[in-house]
């Protein structure tokens, strides 16, 4: 049982056409630990604001080129907040001028609900046991990193990394992964993913077309981290088959990637990263890094 | 003056000092903190039991004793080459130039599986494979070996071509960037890179800006044999392994200035320059071979290729040299004599000299040259039409 509130001042998306992106409150905005009663005045910026405001710059570009496009973000916030704070949430994000199509307010327990019913094409959150449900449900989900240095947020460009490891993944580069100790759960976690990223991945496709090579405000990628470049190169053969051709491209080989994550780029253009990246019970969640 | 190039051989005259100045792998740029603790996540709490290894490589000839693993940056010597230097990409560069981006990635999609020749750094990073082959045989649980990532600022679209030409010449690149146009140079800092090599000159002097050793390669026609056993790299002197300091004399105050002025300095230690670390991290293997016994056959092997007089201002550089706890197994003190002869006996699978005369007439002579793009040479580039000797 979900309440789904239309934002007002946001002209709304065709949800068929759009890619409904679900964002939890809680990353758009700071989950404040004590909730004063009565307080008015908007609640702070979350780790995936500048996330929000990338996404907006997106669906600007978008309809300069056509203003008859119908591939834009339509994001829904999901508050699992308390009915007291709905409003609260509401008026803060006419306050920052978010670019939030709906909100819509229910309990934890029915959030997958919510986002099944909405045909949610990726969820994003904050909270790593929410995405596991999502995917274990079949939702597209990705975790939320808490990115703490603000030299690496940026609203300008919108980048979304696939995982090579996911997505180029054979029964081959499978049964490799379970001599090295992977369990039956984790790879059957590897397949689903790579079905459930499918779909999005499409869209992302379909919407970087709409664009030049250069100068574009959405940026796609393709990270690898475990596995070897003979999975890269199938991952980047599968997203071409999928219609994307990304940007970027990078292979690991087990190095640390949270440099690579981290790092804001040096240059004019500073990035904001968003990793698509699902994956069950293992240590490939890469989340949003904004 | 005696114009005849003086050899110095390594441990002739002077006994190698026992305790020599402990010398880290990569000291390039910051942020060396331990990555494992930049690592948000709890992976306990996402269940996770086992950690997850590398996928094992079908390719013949990779598998070590124990599996293959790759070196954490920290611990290895990362060479990065761009696509440019490992490959030959003229054709495909012309497109570019000419017909624009989209067609030349549209090309390079067609051409998929045509690998690319070998380039300029080809033979260098051959040559370091083989160092690491015999590195895994003495060491097999060490991670002090060299690391090649292919970084370039190519479009991933090209990542596919990329890859099967890696996979046809059998090489052991698994780490690559490829940033679709943007500067890698942070990846580069990150993977704590000991050498950058492209064939873009502003490129490498963002990298030098940044305290990354780089170098410029350039394709030559002429290519000579090199070892197939044992890695050889030169290194001019001032203004590669040192600062510039003394060109600037030169330029300013004429030969007569410069000798002068290093007579008067000859105990005051010159200034660092761009390569050195790189030449530590050479010197730093090297010592595991010895260490094994492997002194004479040492698949490793440095030169100073420099145009400093043995008998008076080449003192000054190895006074230096010693000092920072380093040395090269040749020195070879040329008192201005043109190197590209010198260099053709030695061979070297990469000689790094900061005047772009002396990498072209390295090159000319089937010398693999690279320009470090550092220093007053810079500004007031040799012309060679006023050179002596050549």
């Amino acid at each position: 049982m979900d309440s789904m509130v239309r934002n007002p001042d946001v002209k709304q998306r065709d949800a068929a056409q759009a890619v409904v992106v679900a964002v939890s409150s809680d990353a758009i905005f700071d989950p404040e630990v004590e909730q004063v009663h009565g307080a008015t005045e908007p609640l702070r910026k979350g780790d995936a604001f500048s996330f929000m405001k990338a996404i907006q710059v997106v669906n600007e570009r978008l309809l300069t080129l056509n203003s008859d496009e119908t591939l834009l973000f339509d994001v829904i916030l999901l508050s699992n907040d308390s009915e007291e704070k709905h409003s609260r949430i509401i008026a803060s994000a006419k306050h920052y001028g978010l670019d939030i199509g709906r909100f819509c307010f229910c309990n934890k327990e029915d959030s997958i609900e919510s986002l099944q019913s909405n045909e949610v094409k990726l969820f994003l959150s904050m909270d790593t046991n929410d995405v596991c449900k999502a995917l274990q449900k079949g939702v597209p989900a990705a975790l939320l990193y808490h990115q703490t240095d603000p030299n690496h947020q940026t609203e300008d460009q919108l980048k979304v990394v696939f995982s090579g490891d996911v997505i180029g993944s054979s029964e081959e580069m499978l049964h490799g992964l379970r001599e090295q100790g992977f369990t039956e759960t984790q790879l059957q976690g590897f397949k689903t993913a790579k079905g459930s990223v499918k779909e999005f991945a499409i869209l992302m496709g379909e919407m970087r077309r709409r664009f030049g090579l250069e100068g574009s405000p959405l940026c796609t990628g393709l990270m690898t981290v475990w596995s070897s470049r003979d999975v890269c190169a199938s991952a980047l053969k599968t997203l071409r088959g999928w219609g994307l051709l990304v940007d970027e491209a990078f292979c690991l080989a087990g190095a640390p990637r949270s440099p690579i994550l981290n790092l804001g780029f040096i240059g004019n253009t500073m990035k904001s990263s968003t990793y698509v990246k699902e994956g069950r019970d293992y240590s490939m969640y890469y989340g949003l890094e904004v | 003056m005696n114009l005849d190039p003086v050899q110095v051989m390594k441990g002739q005259s002077n006994p190698k000092d026992p305790t020599a100045a402990p010398v880290t792998a990569s000291s390039n740029g910051d942020g060396k903190g331990a990555w494992e603790e930049k690592e948000e996540f709890d992976q306990g709490h996402l269940g996770l039991t086992t950690k997850p290894l590398l996928v094992s490589c079908q390719r013949r000839a990779r598998k070590v004793e124990g599996g293959i693993f790759f070196p954490k940056p920290e611990n290895a010597v990362t060479i990065a080459v761009s696509s440019r230097v490992l490959f030959r990409t003229e054709t495909e560069q012309k497109v570019y130039e000419q017909k624009g981006v989209e067609e030349y990635l549209r090309y390079q999609v067609e051409h998929e599986n045509e690998p690319f020749a070998p380039g300029p750094a080809f033979s260098f990073v051959k040559a370091l494979e083989a160092v690491n082959a015999r590195l895994r045989e003495l060491y097999p649980e060490s991670e002090e070996l060299f690391d090649i990532v292919l970084v370039t600022y190519n479009h991933a679209h090209v990542g596919v071509r990329l890859i099967n030409t890696i996979n046809h010449h059998n090489l052991f690149i698994e780490r690559f960037c490829m940033t679709g146009g943007s500067s890698p140079i942070g990846y580069l800092k990150a993977w704590q890179t000991n050498l950058y090599l492209s064939a873009d000159a502003e490129k490498v002097r963002e990298a030098l800006s940044e305290g990354i050793a780089a170098a410029t390669m350039f394709m030559s026609n002429k290519l000579t044999e090199v070892s197939q056993t044992q890695l050889r790299v030169a290194f001019d002197g001032d203004a590669v392994l040192f600062s510039d300091e003394s060109e600037r004399i030169f330029k300013a105050q004429g030969l007569d200035g410069f000798f002068q002025h290093e007579r008067d300095n000859e105990d005051i230690l010159l200034d660092r320059g761009p390569l050195k670390d790189f030449l530590a991290s050479l010197g730093k293997l090297q010592k595991k071979f010895y260490a094994k016994g492997h002194r004479l056959d040492c698949p490793i092997r440095t030169y100073l290729v420099t145009a400093r007089s043995a008998a008076s201002s080449g003192i000054r550089a190895l006074k230096t040299l010693r000092a920072w706890g380093l040395e090269t197994d040749e020195a070879l003190f040329l008192a201005g004599a043109p190197k590209g002869p010198m260099l053709e006996k030695i061979r070297p699978h990469i000689y790094f000299d900061d005047q772009m005369f002396h990498v072209e007439g390295a090159a000319e002579m089937g010398t693999v040259a690279a320009h470090v793009p550092y220093g007053i040479a810079q500004k007031h580039p040799h012309k060679k039409s006023l050179n002596t000797g050549n």
